[in-house]
């Protein structure tokens, strides 16, 4: 299961940030995901789009390793991951958010994001409580603040606002230097400021931190992503840049009500 | 909480201030209590010493270690009070006892370690089995291998002497002092528990604690943060197992003798019991519930008897006694205490702003 | 079963080898070196008669308890009590009335009924508080194995089978050859157990049918497999828990007369058979009448072979047929993963 160090890092030059190829997941009779290949670039900025029920999520939980493949195989910065359980991919650099935010209710906001430095990095079995000039607590609280949370770092994540919740979230996926982000529907429920900051966070993402992104709102995913893919009924059925995509008459038929402003 | 200790003292060097930190959020009600069990003896009886606190004490610990798998895990154990009766068990046959044909007689320096770590072991390999399923398929998994364990130990005569068990297992005579004298025993118990309860409280904010309480709250998410969930959990086993060993050692010591029913089915749920009406929030949680058992347990004859029914009908006593705190309080006495608090605090506050308006 | 031949060709052909052996093992005539090696036939026939009916008693407890818990998400702890509180009531009416058949209904009825005030009065409160529930069970199963034991004492009660089934019956299993003659000799097995057995199946085949075939039996599987959506579609959901919760407790209740018949009745055999049921569901998989069926044919054969065959570890052969289950396959040989 494992390649040897050598191999890895032939393949990690010339290759993709993650690569599918043939990913085909089913339940019984239902194809939530047909023969879909793709491949996103260390650094691309990729949007998933298209109606519900088209795969996006299933894809998202099939690269993490939530749903095994039922045929295909996964490639992540070279190496093949199809047979990996989620905490190893994640260790490799992968990293997700949810649509619906996957908090830890009953800790304070600076835990959650300590937890998620701690998770990718040693002695997550320690049982020495952190010095406070810890690197990771050093870490964590510099995450807080970039997304805009230090007053609340001490609240219990359950006592948060729906907007600062889905900071939080966000946060924890860019806890402990990811290579590779899925971002699973970041907006949905947000404000219009709050919409303006997301994109702002986004885009100040450094620039060799590829992700894809899922989204309903065709504002936020066009202005942040480079390439866009478009999924139906499990397959892809479209790939280009945003311009392309908007102008593309199939998918104004199917997506953008014919004509966009 | 914060993870970082309150800097506000400039001058002092951080690491002393960051050190002693966490002794001025201890409450002067605290500082009493501790006084006060300290100088126990003084005041308090033999028979209050021994079977009142010792037991107490010994009930808490095995409580403790179901509360730190269910309360800080998320996982409801029932296999606590049975690797306390291993290692009972253990320290019999690998020690002195007078079931000369079984016991090995090793010193006490190698008997209680080994039984430490067997009993430890049994509790992570239970661990191991019951962490693959679901959550609610624990208490399921864990009352089966208890009574597995009740059920050998009642049939095995070779290692385990059926069902009588061992007697006459008592402990070393250290620095000469006969540890089964009240006095000596309280104050031993004393020390283990609180050293218990204080490692529980401190590695429930360490990162394994923590990790811990992310698996409870959200293992989807902690899988998805780079954690192997199913080895926290297991870790937490073991963790907890070697609490529940240590205490299980005291109880044998306590009642010089060890038999199948020491881990019964009967003191298997009396644990959970324990726990949860002292309230699994919290590591003083099982120790309260631990108490408030063996007062009952002391004193049931007389309630019972003042209730006008016959003085056996104690496990009755415990049984609608349990079902009202699961019915009126599911967090047990410290959810009671909690909210009492909490009603008294905005009262006050109340109080407060009605006084200011009134001037 | 085709699909799983096509999957694991190699575990269908040892068990199909199991199966063919274990067939020869009763039906055929033993060759005396077997005999020499394994004992008698007789002793071997009667463990697997016993472990076959046992199974059919552990059967009846736990179906009702993994029904309960595959609709209801309920861990009811307190099945041993209704258990043994069945089998009390059912002396108490065969004695009462001279007519041992009237103790099934009279145990049902009761036990069923004690099921309806706990689902109404307790249970409903405490919806989706999975935890919670099962403490309370606990604490009910506590209440009620006191109260039992103030009734009735700590004396083991025995129900008398009727005279029209009392007596052993001759079989068509050949347990020997007759030294002199050649003539095969038939096992002589008692009765009452074979027709207990007989009446087992009879509920487990009725379950079956009424679970696949009925209108109510859909809906209690649909339950099983989403309660929210069952309720989402408007059907009274409520009234399908007391239902199925009073029909699990009468199935324990009904469990005791045969139990009390069978052994006997006395303080811990409610322990006992929560403990069976819980080894079953755990071997055979939660949420699964098939699943309880064969979890308590392996249990219940595996008991007995054990108590004549390893005496001192009898308790072991159970244990680690629950071990190797768990560690190999944890959502039970019949439950969905």
């Amino acid at each position: 299961m494992r390649e040897s160090v050598a191999q890895r890092l032939s393949a990690a030059s010339s290759d993709n940030a993650l690569e599918l190829r043939g990913v085909t997941r089913t339940f019984g009779a239902l194809r939530a995901l047909d023969d879909v290949t793709l491949s996103v670039r260390p650094g691309e900025r990729r949007a998933v789009l298209g109606s519900n029920g088209a795969g996006k999520t299933t894809l998202f939980n099939c690269i993490t390793g939530d749903f095994p493949l039922t045929s295909g195989t996964i490639r992540l910065f070279g190496e093949d991951v199809s047979g990996f359980p989620p905490h190893e991919r994640i260790r490799r650099g992968l990293r997700r958010t949810y649509q619906i935010s996957l908090l830890f209710g009953r800790l304070s906001v600076v835990d959650n994001v300590y937890l998620a430095c701690r998770g990718v990095s040693r002695g997550r079995f320690s049982m020495v409580r952190p010095r406070h000039d810890d690197v990771l607590v050093e870490a964590a609280l510099n995450l807080v603040e970039a997304v805009h949370l230090t007053d609340a770092k001490d609240t219990r994540v359950a006592d948060l606002s729906y907007g600062q919740q889905r900071q939080l979230e966000i946060a924890l996926a860019l806890a402990g230097a990811p290579r590779f982000i899925l971002f699973d529907e970041p907006a949905a429920g947000l404000s219009p400021t709050e919409r303006r900051d997301l994109v702002e966070i986004l885009g100040n993402l450094p620039g060799h931190m590829g992700f894809i992104i899922i989204e309903h709102d065709m504002d936020v995913a066009l202005r942040v992503a480079e390439s866009v893919t478009m999924m139906h009924d499990g397959r892809i059925f479209k790939e280009g840049t945003p311009a392309e995509i908007e102008e593309d008459p199939e998918v104004q038929a199917l997506y953008l009500g014919g004509g966009n402003a | 909480m914060a993870l970082q200790a309150n800097i506000g003292t400039a001058g002092l060097g951080t690491g002393v201030v960051e050190r002693l930190a966490w002794l001025r959020r201890v409450t002067p009600g605290t500082w009493l209590v501790v006084l006060i069990l300290l100088i126990m003896p003084a005041f308090a009886g033999d028979f209050v010493l021994f079977q009142v606190f010792g037991w107490s004490f010994i009930l808490g610990m095995i409580g403790l270690s179901l509360m730190f798998l269910a309360g800080y895990g998320g996982m409801v154990s029932l296999v606590q009070m049975t690797v306390a009766g291993c290692a009972g068990y253990m320290v019999a046959i690998f020690g002195d006892s007078a079931i000369t044909t079984i016991s090995l007689g090793w010193p006490w320096y190698l008997a209680i370690p080994v039984a430490v770590v067997i009993a430890t072991l049994f509790g992570t390999l239970s661990g191991a089995l019951a962490v693959r399923t679901e959550g609610i398929y624990t208490i399921m998994i864990t009352l089966a291998i208890a009574s597995a364990f009740f059920y050998f130990t009642r049939q095995n005569y070779v290692i385990f002497n059926g069902f009588s068990g061992f007697n006459g297992v008592l402990p070393p005579a250290l620095f000469g002092v006969d540890w089964r004298q009240p006095t000596a025993f309280y104050y031993l118990t004393l020390f283990w528990a609180a050293l218990g309860y204080a490692i529980v409280l401190y590695v429930s904010r360490s990162p394994f604690g923590l990790a811990l309480q992310g698996v409870r709250d959200n293992p989807r998410r902690m899988a998805a943060l780079g954690f192997n969930v199913t080895a926290h959990r297991i870790a937490a086993y073991a963790f907890a197992s070697v609490i529940a060993a240590v205490g299980g050692i005291l109880l044998v010591w306590s009642n010089a003798q060890v038999s199948p029913g020491t881990a019964g089915i009967g003191p298997v749920i009396d644990i959970l019991v324990i726990a949860v009406v002292g309230g699994l929030g919290r590591p003083i949680g099982p120790f309260i519930g631990a108490l408030i058992y063996v007062l009952l347990r002391t004193f049931a004859l007389d309630v019972l008897v003042a209730l006008g029914l016959a003085g056996e009908r104690f496990q009755l006593l415990i049984g609608l006694g349990f079902l009202v705190i699961v019915f009126w309080s599911p967090d047990g006495v410290l959810g009671l205490w909690d909210r009492l608090r909490a009603r008294a605090e905005r009262s006050r506050d109340v109080f407060r702003v009605n006084a200011g308006r009134g001037r | 079963m085709r699909v799983f031949v096509e999957r694991h060709p190699i575990w269908s052909l040892l068990i199909g080898l199991a199966v063919v052996f274990a067939l020869w093992l009763i039906f055929a005539v033993w060759p005396p070196a077997f005999l020499d090696a394994f004992g008698r036939k007789k002793i071997f026939l009667n463990a697997l008669l016993n472990g076959i009916t046992l199974g059919g008693l552990y059967f009846l407890v736990a179906s009702g308890f993994t029904l309960i818990f595959g609709l209801m998400r309920n861990v009811n702890l307190a099945h041993g009590s209704l258990y043994l509180l069945g089998g009390y009531v059912g002396y108490e009416f065969a004695d009462l009335t001279g007519y041992w058949l009237l103790a099934f209904p009279a145990a049902f009825v009761v036990v069923a009924a004690l099921g309806v005030v706990l689902q109404l009065a307790v249970f409903r409160r405490m919806e989706g508080q999975d935890l919670r529930q099962t403490l309370v069970t606990i604490g009910i199963s506590i209440v009620l194995a006191d109260l039992m034991l103030w009734i009735w004492g700590g004396d083991f009660y025995q129900i008398e089978a009727p005279s029209w089934l009392s007596g052993p019956v001759e079989t068509f299993l050949v347990s020997g050859v007759k030294r002199s003659s050649g003539e095969a000799i038939f096992l002589k097995y008692p009765a009452v157990r074979l027709a207990i057995f007989a009446a087992s199946m009879v509920v487990g085949i009725a379950m079956w049918l009424v679970l696949n075939r009925t209108r109510i039996g859909m809906l209690i599987r649909a339950g099983v497999d989403d309660r929210d959506m069952l309720s989402a579609t408007g059907v009274r959901i409520q009234m399908i828990f007391v239902l199925v919760f009073a029909f699990g407790a009468g199935l324990a209740g009904i469990g005791g007369v045969v139990g009390g018949t069978f052994q006997s009745m006395a303080p811990g055999e409610d322990v006992r058979f929560l403990l069976a049921s819980l080894v079953v569901v755990i071997v055979g998989g939660m949420g699964s009448i098939p699943g309880a069926a064969l979890g308590a044919l392996l249990i219940g054969v595996a008991e007995q072979f054990g108590s004549v065959y390893m005496p001192t570890y009898a308790v072991v052969v159970t244990f680690l047929i629950m071990v190797l289950v768990l560690a190999f396959r944890p959502q039970g040989l019949l439950g969905r993963s």
